[in-house]
């Protein structure tokens, strides 16, 4: 963290009130008339601050605070409590001014015209962000090289395909060259090769443009891959903040493979192979489940054995109809920071 | 201080913005109707029917008339059909089923994360939209309906520039009732029954399908205290010189407070709204 952040936040909190809806007909009808709240505490005084040109990841599993956090930075909701000061602005009470010096990016949703080509889009927001033809045209020229938009800037929106889509969105976020570029779930959704696209483009920009980049993500290699430092949150409150490397070789160390066995008749072999892991695995993780009757799953430590290997003795002892090789899900990774496993002394839940 | 929120900011970027900005609205409503090639067609289909309908329909109940049935002939009464579906090819918008998509989609949230005012953007897109109907739907309509039907020529040439102003304010109140009506998404989220429930009130109010004259007494006490009269009745009286030019310009000059004021409580209901999604979340 450089001395002078770019985007500050101190003891930032959002609280929600939601109605939590009766059943039935009869609860329906109470509805009407009656309703029982509910605070929900979506962000529970937080506090980080980002440097300039910095790319940090932002994760936790879903409905832990992550969108809601990005949509406080990107003024659109007003914090209940708390302060941000991002490029020196606060976003909710200069949003006009503010959000000319960022660009967001939601994954789930476009901001291009839906009916209409690609490049109408692109026209309109060149006009809004006051953007000069001499730096629209040297930046699409850019963006064209990394991302290849020639090829669909004259298609409509509703006809690209999703991994299309979410290029020409970078490219509009990027148009105006903001200092900031917040990335909600960027690659969600998107194949190998288009995740790669997405990933080289952000690198390029933060190379060139020395543009500060906070993303939300669910895939643990768009942070291994971009980011230097990630801050976890889970039920609001942040977990961990602080470089990748210090947290890679305990957090990111576990795989687990998924296999299906090809028949019932399986079951003596794979009790024959549980036994030799158990009897192999005297340093590190190595712990084989039945899921159901059919499917199994091994998690193991990928520091201590090669996946190869693994393959290599699964598919020995047992017939295998099919399996999948995966990270550990950021759901697994927040239990086991609560369970204590990875630091020392757990934050533990927020009373 | 809660009036720093940012819908006020938003109204201060509005007053800095340049027109060029809001131009380009403009041609994106433009383009954006252009993508529907089939809307278009059927659209100008949909307003032929619409005329003949209700040509067949003022022939009969003037078959049974003495020349004039409450101080229309049957000219007049054609004219005032034919006129009155012309015009609202022009002042009829759909910028509340718009808003409403956009609510339920959640790109509302995609609006405010842009440099502009939403409302300004409403606005402005509507107009390009009513740009691109006047000229590619309004004008082959009017011609082809002054082809089949007869249409009496406007009363004077005064009366036919105040009823161009009449027509522009009918346009202008659309928008700003659309915007009122298209602003409850955000607070309601389905909003189709208001939908609905506005194009019959509208379609009634505004004395397109029947003068409001044929109306009882009480009825059009009531309705000139509504703004709803001045989208089609106004200028339409007008163009067949019903009124005197300084009446006529009353009745301008009275359309416009209306307008004045629709988009005064437009603004204050959009501010509301959004603080509540700014606050309590979309």
């Amino acid at each position: 963290m450089s001395a002078d952040p770019l985007i500050s936040v101190r003891s930032l909190s959002k609280h929600f009130r939601t109605f939590e809806r009766r059943e039935g007909i009869v609860g329906g009808l109470i509805n009407l008339f009656h309703r029982e709240y509910r605070i929900v505490k979506a962000v529970d005084n937080i506090t980080f601050s980002i440097g300039r040109g910095d790319m940090v990841g932002y994760i936790g599993p879903n409905g832990a605070g992550k969108s809601t956090t990005i949509k406080m930075l990107t003024g659109i909701l007003v914090p209940t409590s708390g302060e941000i000061l991002s490029n020196g602005f606060v976003p909710w009470r200069q949003r006009a001014a503010y959000v000319k010096t960022i660009g967001v990016v939601f994954g789930q949703r476009t901001q291009l015209w839906w009916d209409i080509a690609v490049i109408e889009s692109f026209k309109l927001l060149r006009r809004i962000y006051d953007v000069s033809q001499r730096d629209f045209d040297e930046r699409m020229e850019l963006f064209d090289q990394v991302l290849g938009l020639r090829a669909f800037l004259h298609t409509p929106v509703r006809k690209l395909s999703l991994g299309q889509r979410m290029r020409c969105d970078l490219a509009a976020a990027l148009l105006h060259n903001p200092p900031i570029l917040f990335l909600d779930e960027p690659t969600i959704g998107l194949d190998v090769v288009a995740k790669d696209h997405i990933r080289q483009f952000l690198r390029a920009i933060n190379e060139r443009y020395k543009t500060t980049v906070l993303l939300t993500t669910h895939d643990l290699d768009d942070i291994e891959q971009l980011c230097r430092r990630i801050m976890i949150i889970d039920r609001g409150a942040l977990l961990y903040d602080g470089p990748l490397a210090g947290l890679k070789e305990r957090l990111l160390r576990t795989k687990q493979i998924k296999f299906i066995l090809r028949d019932g008749e399986q079951a003596p072999r794979l009790a024959a192979f549980e036994h030799s892991l158990s009897a192999s695995a005297q340093n590190g993780l190595l712990h084989l489940e039945r899921l159901d009757e059919m499917t199994c799953r091994l998690r193991f430590d990928r520091s201590s054995v090669s996946t190869s290997d693994l393959i290599r003795r699964i598919l020995a002892a047992v017939e295998v109809r099919d399996f999948v090789i995966e990270d550990e899900p950021i759901e697994e990774i927040v239990k086991r920071i609560y369970s204590g496993e990875v630091f020392a002394a757990p934050p533990g839940p927020q009373p | 201080m809660t009036t720093a929120a940012h819908p006020l900011t938003a109204r201060r970027g509005r007053l800095q913005a340049s027109f060029a900005k809001y131009a380009e609205f403009i041609r994106i409503g433009f383009v954006n109707i252009l993508a529907f090639r089939l809307r278009y067609y059927t659209g100008i289909i949909t307003y032929l029917i619409n005329v003949t309908v209700y040509y067949f329909i003022w022939r009969a109940v003037f078959a049974n008339a003495a020349g004039s049935l409450l101080g229309f002939s049957l000219a007049q009464m054609l004219t005032y059909v034919n006129v009155g579906w012309i015009i609202r090819s022009f002042y009829w918008n759909t910028i509340d089923q718009e808003m409403a998509y956009e609510v339920i989609e959640g790109k509302i949230a995609m609006d405010l994360i842009k440099p502009v005012s939403v409302e300004w953007m409403w606005l402005t897109r509507a107009m390009g939209e009513s740009g691109f109907r006047l000229i590619l739907l309004t004008a082959p309509t009017a011609i082809v309906i002054a082809l089949l039907f007869p249409v009496l020529p406007p009363a004077s040439h005064l009366h036919f520039v105040l009823f161009l102003f009449a027509a522009l304010g009918s346009f202008l109140l659309m928008v700003a009732i659309n915007f009122l009506i298209g602003t409850c998404a955000i607070p309601l989220k389905s909003i189709l029954a208001l939908i609905r429930a506005k194009y019959w009130l509208i379609e009634l109010l505004s004395g397109l399908l029947i003068p409001l004259n044929f109306f009882p007494r009480a009825f059009q006490l009531i309705s000139s205290w509504l703004p709803f009269e001045h989208i089609a009745y106004t200028p339409l009286q007008i163009y067949l010189g019903r009124l005197s030019p300084a009446a006529s310009l009353r009745r301008v000059a009275l359309e416009y407070v209306w307008v004045a004021a629709l988009l005064l409580l437009g603004h204050l209901w959009w501010t509301r709204a959004t603080r509540k999604i700014t606050i309590h979340g979309g």
